[in-house]
């Protein structure tokens, strides 16, 4: 019952992505949902970025943010309604009660990818309070991210270099400026937080109304930071709106486009096919369970999405732990055949340890910025039948030992044969000397 | 001679009455728990020995002999068939077989329950034989109706009951009838049978070791009263060479005859029987003055170097020393201090004496009679028997569950005694006695001696009747409950059973994932292994007290901490029994302290006994409890929601009679409550999973719960992080 499920579960899945190649671009839905403010936010400025959407057809839905608070859906019942979700900064105070931070956490927590924007405009408690969540903590109201040495001449944006982007796998590295203007955000040290990009060291965060009020100073600042979650769905959050506007457009645009798609999941997706181990014979655990110092061989495939296909994903710092508690072996595992769309991974041949105990086969490669990807597979590994130990003839040390056996029975024996034969003799001439 | 064949043939046909009756007796009595319950398997033990049976009997010897259980002790497994008793299991899938082999397709569920009733026939039948060789059949057939009904035999074997014991008692009597036989007559069948028996004992029960030691021990005392014989050689030599060699094919003995102290006395005797007998060869041969001056050089000699020799290869660890179980025998304070794993045990505490009265009734008085009619005619025999009484009264004193291997030579030395008594008294063959001339005097004297052996031939089958209404209900009462299913009374006087093991392990067996591991302290192993059918951590067969500490850490550390030991074992499941609702004292709260000094014995510096008591040195679990209690996974899981039941504030624990409040208890961060029974007996959490986004699942259940207070900070503040790296 169980096996049919999963087999239909398969199916279903296989099918989804054929839609998915044919119409989005994201491994993983593209309904999205975008909440705005109407007095902070006019969407005519933003019309590449959502053009840009449109184009890899994200289905768009919008809603505004007056002054009523009828909650916002983002589940029926239990479903997940979207699978996208753009905040953008907003001032509205009914907004915490119309989508509160708990739904936020649920929606990531359901796999939904979250874009948040926080400005010196707009904080939205809700939006702060999830991000706190996080491990992120971004400047409030009026606090703005300041550096007199990178500052263009007309309306005091910061030049951030894009040499300096933190993580590869989110967006990569180039020899353009970012127009930078907004907010920053302190970090935590979850390791689940990707920072994208820093502050520069002389820069500071000041509240522009009371003087001395500072969130962060030098490279404690973040301007844009990604974020994934165990479940492998996203959040990016990046302190200034007017940076992905019309305006900026020229200088940001292929930074926005990277940093979306990575949120959105269209790059720097990875899944395993599933992790296998066979005998080195090609025998199954099924057909022949594993006993101590067998040698086995585990397999491992992993594909890459890169926005239209799934691709063979090229590693080679993917490992193997064999474990029971404390790992016995850390393996890393060599690239070895490819199809079109995976790359397997082989161990080679692994020598089971000389340790009878329930072992766990497991990859975890969890990598900043790559979606994480874990396979287990708990199997025994027994220890040796009475058969299966070497005879003791096969040991050359036992042959004293057989020697001393095999000695004393023959030496028993003759002494019997003797015995019993000459005592006969004797008995018989003395009774016939009595007689 | 024709009217004594007649005689003969009636005796043989009484005496086969006799043994239908007593057999019948000894099954009826056992069955009261199949009456009373049902027909289920009862306690811990047994349950593992059915998991293993049914092993047996689905997947062959070979397999069986060579089982790795991988759905015990996780993730170490064990190595079940080389660390198990196969007696037992071979004994009850040879009899499904047979069964099965003459058409009758029992369940072997039921082989299993029926089993120990079963073999109490052929206990009875060994005692006769036995008790036979030690007087007459008189007695023989006492012992054997007494041993039938003894309520300390059959605490270990009534129905359901399917434990080693029920088979070894069995055993231990054939095994010491056939050994009285051998040393009798010197026969070496007799002997071999007794090896053979051995060998059954040993594939049996790990209390063969008492066999080991109780013949070598008759053997020596035999030779230092200087009755050494040609027979006491050949039955010792015979017995000792075959039963070693076939002990050491037991996987789980395997070199400990060799190896072990335990065995060595029989060893040492083996030695000394051939050096008596090069001795009284000697002897023969040479004069008495030159062979007393060799024996006393040769003895003090010998004496010394086995001696030396022996603390030698224990001190270089050549022999095993003593084990902790052997110790805890000698100093009964041993075991509370060194290895509290065994002092834990409930059946490894002194015995209270009423007890003894409890299980054999007024045997337990004509007992020392019995040793004493017996030191009156010292044959060799009666030696073994006395050896036995004295030894087994000191360990029946220090541990109740030795209570069994006392029973049966209760019943052998009462059954002596009131032999002996009937013997005199019942005998009224004077009355017809023509040698004395009638007359008033004599006729006086016959009177008097009539009423005075009625009068005591009556009080004794008085005792007799009250011994057998005493068996039946203390067997009705006391031992057939299988404490799976707890009996209890409704308000109105009607029986009622307590069925929440069997509820909580179905739900567990329904609901969970096949793999899923199960935590919960080693008292429910066996029968989660075998009733839910799911991985346990530990179990019953307490090898690893490491493994057993771990989970005793767990349910002594504060949640944040027992969920990162219990994660690391994959644990999905948490059990704990608590009786505080419905009053049962047996639960995890009462046991606590076990697994509270178990896992300080192996981490001293993070647990601490002390710190679980009130300031004043109690073990409270109210208000006044200490924190350390209180932030305790036990505490918490047990009393968890607890306070709903009542007014919301504080419940009654009705074990400990002390209110619980329900602050004390808290949130549970780290577990979610996935089952309670009926009764509230069995308790079921889950462990959460880790949360998604990488908090602390502390501060994400304060989260949760400030967002459903809906508290708003207005004021936002600049958080005070470390560096980040």
């Amino acid at each position: 019952m169980e096996f049919r499920l999963s087999y239909v579960l398969k199916l279903l899945f296989a099918w989804i992505q054929v839609i998915a190649i044919a119409q989005a671009k994201s491994s993983s839905g593209s309904k999205t949902l975008i909440v705005y403010d109407q007095r902070v936010t006019a969407l005519e400025e933003y019309s590449v970025v959502f053009n840009s959407l449109k184009d890899r057809s994200f289905d768009i839905h919008y809603t505004a943010i007056g002054n009523d608070s009828t909650p916002i859906e983002l589940f029926d019942g239990e479903s997940r309604d979207y699978d996208k979700l753009i905040i953008f900064p907003t001032r509205s105070r009914h907004f915490n009660r119309q989508l509160p931070a708990n739904k936020l956490l649920a929606f990531l927590n359901n796999g939904g990818d979250v874009l948040a924007m926080t400005s010196p405009d707009g904080v939205a408690d809700n939006v702060r309070v999830f991000l706190n969540q996080l491990g992120i903590y971004p400047s409030p109201k009026n606090f703005v991210l300041k550096d007199y040495m990178h500052a263009t001449d007309d309306d005091n944006s910061l030049l951030l270099s894009s040499s300096s982007i933190l993580n590869e796998h989110v967006v990569t590295k180039g020899n353009y400026e970012l127009k930078y203007k907004g907010s920053a955000a302190l970090l935590d040290n979850s390791e689940l937080i990707i920072p994208v990009l820093q502050a520069p060291r002389t820069s500071f965060t000041e509240d522009s109304q009371k003087a001395n009020e500072k969130w962060t100073v030098g490279t404690q600042g973040y301007a844009a930071v990604s974020f994934q979650s165990l479940y492998n769905s996203r959040v990016s959050w990046v302190g200034s709106d007017s940076f992905f506007s019309d305006r900026s457009s020229s200088p940001n645009s292929q930074f926005v486009d990277e940093l979306m798609k990575w949120t959105f999941s269209e790059k720097s997706v990875l899944k395993s096919v599933g992790g296998s181990h066979v005998h080195l014979s090609g025998l199954d655990y099924a057909d022949v369970p594993y006993k101590i110092n067998d040698q086995v061989v585990y397999k491992i495939g992993l594909s890459e999405w890169n926005g239209e296909f799934w691709v063979p994903f090229m590693a080679d710092d993917v490992q193997l732990e064999l474990r029971m508690i404390d790992p016995y072996y850390r393996i890393t595992l060599v690239p070895n055949t490819s199809t079109d769309c995976v790359q397997y991974y082989s161990s080679g041949e692994i020598n089971l340890p000389d340790h009878h105990g329930i072992f766990t086969f497991s990859v975890n490669y969890m990598r900043s910025g790559l979606s994480f990807v874990s396979e287990r597979d708990v199997k025994a590994i027994r220890h040796l039948a009475n058969d299966e130990y070497p005879r003791s003839w096969e040991i050359t040390n036992s042959w004293v030992y057989l020697t001393a056996i095999y000695s004393v029975i023959g030496a028993w024996s003759i002494f019997v044969v003797l015995f019993l034969g000459i005592q006969g003799r004797k008995d018989v001439t003395v009774e016939k000397k009595n007689n | 001679m024709a009217e004594s064949q007649a005689l003969r043939w009636i005796q043989l046909l009484l005496k086969c009455t006799i043994f239908l009756f007593m057999t019948a007796a000894a099954v009826s009595s056992r069955l009261f728990s199949v009456i009373r319950f049902e027909s289920i398997i009862h306690e811990f033990d047994p349950w593992f020995n059915f998991r293993a049976t049914k092993y047996l009997v689905n997947n062959g010897f070979y397999k069986f002999l060579n089982w790795f259980d991988d759905r015990t002790w996780y993730p170490l497994g064990r190595v079940t068939g080389g660390t198990l008793y196969p007696g037992l299991m071979a004994t009850s899938a040879a009899v499904w077989h047979g069964l099965h082999k003459i058409g009758l397709p029992v369940d072997i569920r039921n082989v299993c329950v029926l089993f120990a009733p079963a073999f109490s026939g052929v206990t009875a039948w060994a005692t006769y034989h036995l008790t036979c060789e030690i007087k007459d059949s008189g007695a023989g057939l006492l012992a054997a109706a007494f041993i039938a009904i003894a309520p300390g035999y059959i605490s270990r074997s009534v129905a359901g009951s399917y434990d080693n014991e029920a088979i070894a008692i069995t055993l231990l009597m054939v095994t010491f009838m056939f050994w009285i036989k051998a040393m009798k007559t010197g026969s070496i069948m007799h002997s071999t049978f007794a090896a053979l028996f051995y060998f059954y004992m040993v594939s049996a029960w790990g209390g063969y070791v008492f066999i080991t030691n109780l013949i070598p021990l008759h053997v020596f005392i035999l030779i230092l009263m200087g009755r050494y014989s040609t027979r006491l050689y050949s039955a010792y030599t015979t017995w000792y060479a075959i039963g070693t060699l076939a002990s050491m094919q037991i996987p789980f003995v395997g070199f400990l005859p060799i190896r072990s102290n335990d065995h060595m006395a029989a060893l040492g005797v083996f030695g000394l029987i051939q050096i008596v007998a090069l001795g009284s060869f000697l002897k023969a041969q040479v004069s008495w003055q030159k062979f007393k001056t060799v024996m006393v050089v040769s003895l003090i000699f010998l004496l010394l170097a086995g001696v030396c020799g022996l603390f030698a290869l224990t001190y270089f660890g050549y022999i095993a020393p003593w084990t902790g179980r052997f110790y805890s025998l000698w100093d009964t304070n041993y075991a509370k201090i060194h290895i509290p794993i065994i002092a834990s045990v409930s059946e490894h505490q002194p015995t209270a004496w009423p007890a003894f009265f409890f299980d054999t009734q007024f045997l337990i008085w004509l007992f020392p009679a019995g040793v004493f009619l017996l030191f009156l005619d010292l044959k060799d025999e009666h030696i073994f028997i006395i050896a036995y009484s004295v030894l087994c009264s000191y360990f029946a004193g220090v541990m109740v569950r030795l209570m069994l291997t006392l029973t049966p030579i209760i019943c052998v030395c009462a059954a002596v005694t009131i032999s002996k008594l009937f013997d005199i008294y019942a005998d009224f063959s004077f009355w017809s006695d023509k040698s004395l001339e009638p007359s008033d005097s004599s006729n006086k004297t016959k009177i008097m001696t009539l009423v005075t052996k009625l009068t005591v031939c009556g009080s004794f089958l008085g005792y007799l009747y009250l011994f057998v209404y005493h068996c039946t209900w203390v067997t009705s009462n006391a031992y057939s409950s299988p404490s799976v299913v707890l009996p209890s009374r409704n308000q109105d006087g009607s029986m009622a059973l307590i069925d929440d093991f069997r509820e909580a392990y179905y739900w567990l067996r329904m609901n969970s994932a096949e793999d899923a591991k199960v935590a919960s302290w080693w008292d429910y192993g066996y029968q989660i292994g075998g009733m839910a059918d799911r991985t346990t951590l530990v179990d019953n067969n307490t090898w690893n007290n490491t493994h057993i500490a771990i989970v005793g850490k767990a349910m002594s550390s504060p949640q944040e901490k027992a969920y990162e030991i219990l994660r690391q074992h994959d644990v999905d499941y948490v059990l704990v029994i608590f009786g505080g609702l419905i009053g049962f004292s047996g639960d995890d709260i009462n046991k606590f302290l076990w697994m509270v000094r178990i896992s300080e014995g192996i981490w001293p510096d993070e647990i601490k006994e002390r710190e679980y008591f009130t300031p004043s040195g109690e073990y409270r679990m109210d208000a006044l409890a200490s924190q350390t209690m209180k932030d305790s996974l036990m505490y918490k899981l047990s009393y968890y929601r607890f306070a709903s039941l009542f007014n919301g504030i504080e419940g009654m624990d009705r074990v400990r009679g002390q209110k619980i409040r329900d602050e004390d208890v808290g949130n549970l961060d780290y577990f979610e409550e996935a089952f309670t029974s009926e009764n509230w007996m069995v308790r079921l959490y889950k462990l959460k999973d880790l949360d998604p986004v990488g908090r602390e699942l502390h501060s994400a259940g304060e989260f949760e719960r400030k967002s459903a207070r809906s508290q708003k900070k207005r004021i936002v503040k600049r958080p005070s992080l470390d560096l980040r790296v």
